[in-house]
């Protein structure tokens, strides 16, 4: 960690010798360890201590963006060059307002002590937790334990100072016997939040209860989706429907929806950045605060993120989700979703089902099929189960969906009142934030052999 | 440099390491896009750092540092150390290497014209035409073009003894339109779809890809397909081009024949493998035509390289022969437990990363027909043309692709347009059904910039060779 003082001295040293009209210094720093072990044994220990340094240049409306990972001034002050010679060459992008002021953003804890600490023998007595749990059961475990800090800082010629300390703790784990698997996962910013023991009891239950799985014939279902199964549909919205750049593209669903209703009523989907119940981070990559935004609310569409300049291609204000300066081609992107919990318990959905089935998670996920539909395909993955007159019947072989989220959430049976962190592939500046969700309808069109 | 790794591993040898391994890696980067008329991506990054892989009693240990300082280096070579401490509280055996020869070497990616000496406006100029031409129908929605360029220098060295220097330079680019009606979207790309076609070549691997010549087509292409008819839910026999079939070969070969994965390694994200060890010589992957194998020493393939990350020299190895499973990918600690040494196959996405399994160029072998003749020998098909959707459960056995644009194929002729087509199978039933493969006239080896990996996550480049080829009665249409 090398702390705000000294970036922003830094970063003031840099900025000072800039010919550039604006200019922007966005880091990130990171120290992570990650264990990984599979058949009950480690088998991969890293730890990589590594930043990422973004230098944006404006000259008018030409924008150079140039990055390393070199603290050092010399570099910093090479990498500003670099920056502001590639902006000479750049074309007038008109969707760019110039770089945004200081603002006063949410002060929010996300660095803790202990986390920062804990040690690769540290993370190996958690991970020894783990497999002497699933051993007394007769089950073998694979998964992976990353713990690290970090920093983020944002520092521009208009005056805009950010700066937050993180942690991040996810543990991931996969129980396994011949022929059924079962998972679970914690993620927090503080190391105490994760239980290995619990966690491991989780995923062996579920592999103990889906052994020797039966086949079930595709076809339309009932379903309980449980947390990390309905977050894997939003890793893929995020990205296709909930972005600036689907919106204006008119590929999200959203596009020409605003304000219409395009899902049950039950359904209220949002990003808040700064709810510490997630994984929160107050400001984005261009130092704008992050703003509490609905995409759904009570099934009716309401808006998307935006970044500065696709905001203002659109005649709003930026909502605080920048990607960081080499990705805003892509536009502004949520890193922090949740779904409005509702009153119910996982065990009262179960309940009420005849015929159905639970869904622990998805496996390989895509979305590209038909965007305006939300049409997704993907295969179950590490405990799936039928359900019959209201209670778990036993495991069934992995099934493949292909359906429309915009059907399959017009007919939402249960929300639970509980939900569940998930780790997103973009790592320790977001979650997705999910109930168990049951749903009346949902599409499986294919089966496979376990 | 090397003398600095030198130094390293001269101390970790003092503290008794089995065996430790040091990377010095410096990648230049640089993106470029333009949509719509506007640069909307116009980067370089550049990345220098040493990781450090530490085998200690039996266990692995590895740290990486964003610098080349020798006292940081040193930092990191003892956090390795302890992190393989560490390690060794949970390990069930010890690790143990298959043979290697410690060479002593240094390998350039053949390039012509070094991206990098490319003037900036030269490749923005190319972009911006291609974007403009693109967009002179209004129904074209999203008009965009991009180039990515990557240069690296990496140095390896083993307390083996190993030296090996590698410069590498990567060049791709490609184009897409995409169209809208007000209710529907459809999109066209060329060479490929998801940021065009890679190779480990210099910019003349972009000229030589003439993508003016192009544009128009894609942009027709792109606008018939909003009033195309819906891909039919029925069985038909496909026949896949080759771009498709290289993803077809990545996703149901590639990936099951690591044996990292197989050996169940990669359980924790991406999964495990249908292509069992008891398997090897035994199971009938596919039709007796179909032959698979590896070969990192392709001139100019994405996924060509001199030696991989652990110093094992770039080679050709067989994974189907005659539709019979008989090889995997695989590394110097997975090889010994089939009997084998390492056929080269450990890449790291950088310094800061450890190396892992990774795909090389996994190439179809071609057949013998020329495309006109297999359309013309197909009464009743359709001919899947450019990638779109992938997804494959987590043995890689069910899959579905989802491609941009379809034909029909009527009596041995391509007839109407299909939207929306997909199509979906099992792994063996589906390449056991495979009846043709078009000849060399038609093979090409396709660049996969993106393919995905390991935790922390890394994306490795990669490529496949493959040709049209054909299917016989796979199951079509399911997005309804």
């Amino acid at each position: 960690m090398i702390g705000k003082d000294k970036l922003f001295s830094t970063f003031e040293k840099v900025v000072k010798t800039s010919r550039a009209d604006e200019t922007e210094i966005v880091y990130i720093g990171e120290d992570n360890g990650l264990t990984r072990f599979a058949n009950s044994t480690i088998h991969q220990n890293v730890n990589e201590s590594n930043a990422r340094i973004l230098i944006r240049t404006i000259i008018g409306k030409k924008i150079g963006v140039a990055a390393t990972n070199s603290i050092s001034l010399n570099n910093l002050k090479a990498t500003l060059r670099n920056s502001f010679e590639i902006a000479k060459y750049q074309k007038d992008n008109e969707h760019f307002p110039g770089l945004p002021g200081p603002a006063d953003y949410t002060d929010i804890n996300t660095f803790f002590e202990s986390t920062s600490r804990f040690s690769p023998k540290d993370r190996a007595r958690y991970v020894k937790k783990v497999f002497v749990r699933a051993n007394r059961r007769k089950f073998t475990t694979a998964g992976s334990f990353a713990t690290g800090d970090g920093e983020i800082a944002v520092f521009n010629s208009k005056g805009v100072r950010c700066y937050q300390p993180m942690t991040i703790a996810n543990l991931g784990i996969i129980a396994m016997s011949d022929n059924s698997s079962g998972y679970s996962v914690g993620l927090s910013r503080k190391v105490e939040d994760i239980d290995p023991a619990a966690l491991a009891d989780v995923a062996v239950d579920k592999a103990f209860k889906s052994k020797k799985p039966k086949a079930l014939e595709a076809g339309d279902y009932e379903v309980i989706l449980e947390p990390a199964a309905v977050a894997a549909f939003f890793e893929w919205i995020a990205f296709i429907g909930f972005g600036s750049k689907a919106f204006i593209d008119k590929t999200s669903f959203l596009s020409d929806n605003i304000g219409k209703k395009l899902m049950d009523d039950a359904v209220t989907i949002y990003d808040d950045a700064n709810d510490t119940g997630g994984i929160a981070m107050p400001f984005d990559f261009e130092g704008v605060p992050r703003k509490k935004v609905t995409f759904v609310e009570k099934g009716i569409g309401r808006g998307v993120v935006f970044d500065c300049t696709t905001g203002h291609r659109e005649g709003v204000d930026s909502t605080g989700h920048a990607l960081t300066a080499d990705e805003q081609g892509e536009g502004a992107m949520p890193l922090n979703i949740f779904i409005e919990p509702g009153n119910k318990t996982k065990e009262e959905m179960i309940a009420s089902v005849k015929k159905g089935i639970l869904v622990t998670r998805f496996h390989y996920i895509n979305g590209y099929i038909d965007t305006p539909r939300a049409v997704l395909t993907g295969m179950t993955r590490d405990g799936t189960f039928l359900i019959e007159d209201g209670k778990i019947k036993h495991g069934i072989k992995n099934l493949r969906f292909t359906d429309s989220l915009l059907r399959a959430f017009s007919d939402v049976k249960g929300i639970s009142k509980d939900r569940g962190l998930i780790p997103p592939w973009w790592g320790s500046v977001g979650c997705i934030c999910m109930p168990t969700m049951h749903l009346g309808s949902f599409k499986f069109t294919g089966t496979t052999d376990f | 440099m090397k003398d600095k790794l030198g130094n390293v591993l001269d101390w970790l040898k003092s503290k008794g390491v089995d065996y430790a391994d040091c990377r010095y890696v410096n990648t230049e980067a640089e993106s470029l896009r333009v949509t719509n008329g506007v640069v909307d991506t116009l980067s370089r990054n550049s990345s220098i750092g040493v990781g450090i892989r530490v085998l200690h009693n039996g266990a692995w240990g590895f740290a990486s540092i964003a610098s080349t300082k020798e006292g940081d280096l040193k930092k990191a070579a003892n956090k390795g150390l302890q992190t393989a401490r560490a390690s060794a509280m949970a390990k069930k055996e010890n690790v143990r290497l298959a043979e290697q020869e410690a060479f002593h070497d240094r390998y350039n990616t053949p390039c012509e014209k070094d991206p990098f000496d490319v003037p900036t406006s030269d490749k923005i100029g190319l972009l911006l035409e291609i974007s403009d031409r693109l967009a002179v129908d209004s129904k074209i929605k999203t008009a965009e073009a991009s180039m990515d360029f990557f240069k690296t220098n990496k140095i390896f060295c083993s307390t083996e003894g190993a030296e090996i220097e590698q410069d590498i330079i990567e060049s791709g680019g490609g184009f897409s339109a995409t169209a809208y009606d007000g209710s529907q979207v459809q999109k066209r790309s060329y060479p490929n779809s998801h940021r065009g076609d890679f190779a480990t070549r210099g910019y003349e691997f972009i000229e030589e890809m003439n993508f003016l010549d192009h544009v128009d087509s894609v942009r027709e292409e792109a606008m018939q397909l909003l009033s195309a008819d819906d891909c039919p839910d029925t069985e038909k026999d496909i026949i896949i081009c080759g771009s498709q079939m290289a993803l077809q070969v990545h996703e149901s070969c590639g990936h099951p024949s690591e044996l990292d994965r197989v050996l169940g390694t990669e359980i924790s994200l991406a999964g495990g493998s249908f292509m069992q060890i008891k398997g090897l010589n035994d199971l009938k992957y596919g039709s007796d035509i179909v032959n698979i194998y590896a070969d990192a020493t392709i001139p100019g393939a994405l996924g060509s390289f001199g030696y991989d990350d652990e110093g094992v020299r770039a080679q050709r190895s067989p994974i189907v022969k005659n539709g019979l499973h008989v090889g995997y990918l695989t590394s110097r600690e997975t090889a010994p437990v089939i009997g084998q040494k390492s056929n080269g196959t450990m890449r790291a996405d950088g310094w800061n990363r450890i190396p892992l399994i990774r795909m090389t160029n996994i190439n179809l072998e071609p057949g013998e027909w020329e495309l006109d003749d297999l359309i013309a020998d197909t009464d009743d098909g359709i001919f899947f043309d450019m990638n779109k959707v992938w997804s494959i459960d987590d043995k890689r056995l069910n899959f579905q692709f989802g491609v941009e644009c379809a034909w029909e194929i009527k009596n041995g002729k391509l007839g109407r347009m299909f939207k929306n087509p997909l199509y979906t199978g099992m792994t063996p039933k589906f390449w056991n059904s495979c009846d043709a493969i078009c000849n060399k006239n038609h093979w090409r080896v396709w660049g996969v910039p993106n393919c995905g990996k390991g935790e922390p996550m890394q994306t490795a480049r990669v490529a496949h060779g493959a040709s049209p080829t054909r299917f016989r009665k796979v199951k079509v249409g399911v997005s309804k």
